[in-house]
């Protein structure tokens, strides 16, 4: 467990190692829901519903995909690509370190701390803008929230960690993961609410893991969704995380067999 | 007029070898290409799902709405096709490698910023020059005056990408450690997806005047909608050209602050 701490100690390190670099990401951050919620709020200025969704509904949306994204899209996994690339793999291969157990540690960091800044970023938006936003009392939806983020944590993990696995056969990892960025923009629901997408889309973003990084979590809390489609929601995702693990481990175990530490 | 010549060969081998470099993976270049027409798809999705469920947004029609997106994505596309260096400048500066850049006899600024050209973007800006000229048909009531003050803006909104180019350039000399101030610009701009006039003030204004991404992709589809007066279209060129002016004076500075480390 000591290790387990180190490893977070030192990624904090690492990450704060160049302070201004780390500042202006925050920036990026801030400013990459900024454009969303002004969009929407401009949006509202000649209507008071949108696609059923008061202004009030959609800026706690927009706010909420904020938070929930910064804890479950911060991933320190997407750097496996580089670490097979450039042979720094063997690094941790030749320790008494479970791979997965030191980017479960990096990973743990990374949420952490974007998480400190996330709700201070937010905290200050909603003094500065003032938003008329949603606050869900209700413990049982709470608690259900909590559950949807850790879904949408775990597979978001093993999803990460696929793409940087891609490094074992691909001397480039970027493209592909550049077009899953896109796609993956699109269907968790990170700019709008996917129900306002017309319906042939709409079930394609469900059958899709995405939706399970912001979209579902965030409705859950909303309370827009009925507890018959909740449990439903976590079946779907529970499964995803199966088959994202098992996707994970096949590629990990394949992907050693072809490893040649390239570059060491 | 030599220098113009002796420049614009140096533009094109540069650029021929990026191009070369760029195609050497097929399949990769396949993934992005299809992962820019992605997203230009999807956010025009998004659009088309908001005009089914109202006629206008801040007072423009779907056509004009898609009209300043793709007035948008035609200047931010022409930018990445030209300045794609840029994302490439940071490296260059930590490891040294820029010593061999200043050393050489051409313009260092010109060498960072257009030494890289990106072939992907030129077959984007096909897709987006035809859609362009799709849009205006269904919009109508296109005048010459229009179409004069459309260009002389994008050129005006040119101008004002390459001077937030060259902030990026001077940024990473000065600091050092900022690795996505570029990306921090492209956060930035993609508030002119939609005409910036739709956002309340003071985002209006600073969109306009702090950070001219307004004038950069709102203000000539405005112009080529007839919605801005000469005084207007005007006072655009000027203050586009004074942002150009300060950013060139920024990166002159940061030339003076370039330490040459790890070289």
């Amino acid at each position: 467990m000591s290790v387990f701490f180190h490893i977070i100690r030192i990624t904090w390190q690492e990450m704060l190692e160049y302070r201004l670099n780390f500042v202006l990401w925050r920036v990026r951050f801030v400013l990459q829901r900024l454009v969303v919620y002004f969009l929407w709020w401009a949006l509202f200025s000649t209507q008071t519903t949108f696609f059923d969704y008061t202004q009030s509904a959609i800026l706690t949306y927009v706010l909420l995909v904020s938070i929930v994204a910064t804890f479950v899209t911060g991933t320190k996994a997407y750097g496996v690509g580089e670490l097979i690339t450039q042979g720094g793999l063997s690094n941790i291969l030749i320790r008494p370190l479970n791979f997965f157990s030191v980017y479960i540690a990096r990973d743990t960091a990374d949420k952490l701390l974007n998480l400190l800044f996330g709700i201070v970023e937010i905290a200050l938006l909603i003094m500065l803008l003032r938003p008329n936003v949603f606050f869900q009392a209700n413990g049982a939806i709470l608690i259900a929230t909590m559950a949807a983020i850790a879904i949408g944590i775990a597979i978001y993990f093993c999803y990460a960690m696929m793409h940087g696995l891609l490094a074992f056969w691909l001397p480039d990892v970027w493209a592909p993961r550049f077009l899953s960025f896109v796609i993956m923009e699109f269907f968790t629901g990170a700019l709008f609410p996917l129900d306002i997408l017309p319906k042939p889309l709409f079930t394609l973003a469900q059958l899709l893991p995405f939706q399970y990084f912001m979209y579902f979590p965030v409705k859950v809390y909303l309370g827009q969704m009925a507890w018959p489609q909740i449990i439903t929601g976590f079946a779907g995702g529970v499964a995803w995380i199966i088959v994202f693990l098992c996707g994970m481990i096949l590629m990990w175990k394949r992907g050693l067999r072809v490893y040649t530490s390239e570059g060491r | 007029m030599k220098d113009i010549k002796r420049y614009l060969s140096l533009w094109l081998k540069l650029t021929n070898q990026s191009f070369m470099r760029e195609f050497l993976d097929r399949w990769n270049a396949g993934m992005f290409l299809f992962g820019k027409l992605l997203r230009f798809g999807f956010f025009t999705i998004f659009l088309f799902a908001l005009f089914a469920k109202t006629s206008d947004i801040g007072g423009y029609t779907r056509y004009q709405m898609v009209f300043f997106f793709l007035t948008f994505n035609l200047l931010d596309t022409t930018a990445q096709l030209f300045y794609r260096e840029v994302y490439r400048f940071r490296p260059m500066v930590v490891s040294g490698d820029f010593d061999l850049v200043l050393t050489k006899p051409m313009s260092a600024l010109f060498r960072v910023l257009a030494g890289g050209a990106d072939p992907l973007d030129l077959y984007m800006l096909f897709l987006y020059a035809g859609l362009l000229v799709y849009v205006i048909m269904q919009l109508g009531a296109v005048t010459a005056v229009g179409v004069m003050a459309y260009l002389a803006l994008l050129v005006n909104g040119l101008i004002i990408a390459t001077g937030f180019h060259i902030l990026v350039l001077a940024l990473a000399i000065v600091t050092t450690e900022v690795d996505h101030a570029i990306m921090i610009y492209r956060d930035l701009t993609m508030m002119g997806r939609v005409p910036t006039d739709i956002y309340h003030q003071p985002i209006r204004a600073i969109l306009t005047f702090v950070l001219p991404v307004g004038l950069m992709m709102t203000v000539p589809a405005k112009a080529f909608l007839g919605l801005l007066s000469p005084w207007t279209v005007a006072l655009s060129l000027v203050l586009g050209f004074l942002f150009f002016v300060l950013c060139h004076k920024a990166w002159r500075y940061a030339l003076t602050r370039y330490s040459s480390a790890s070289s």
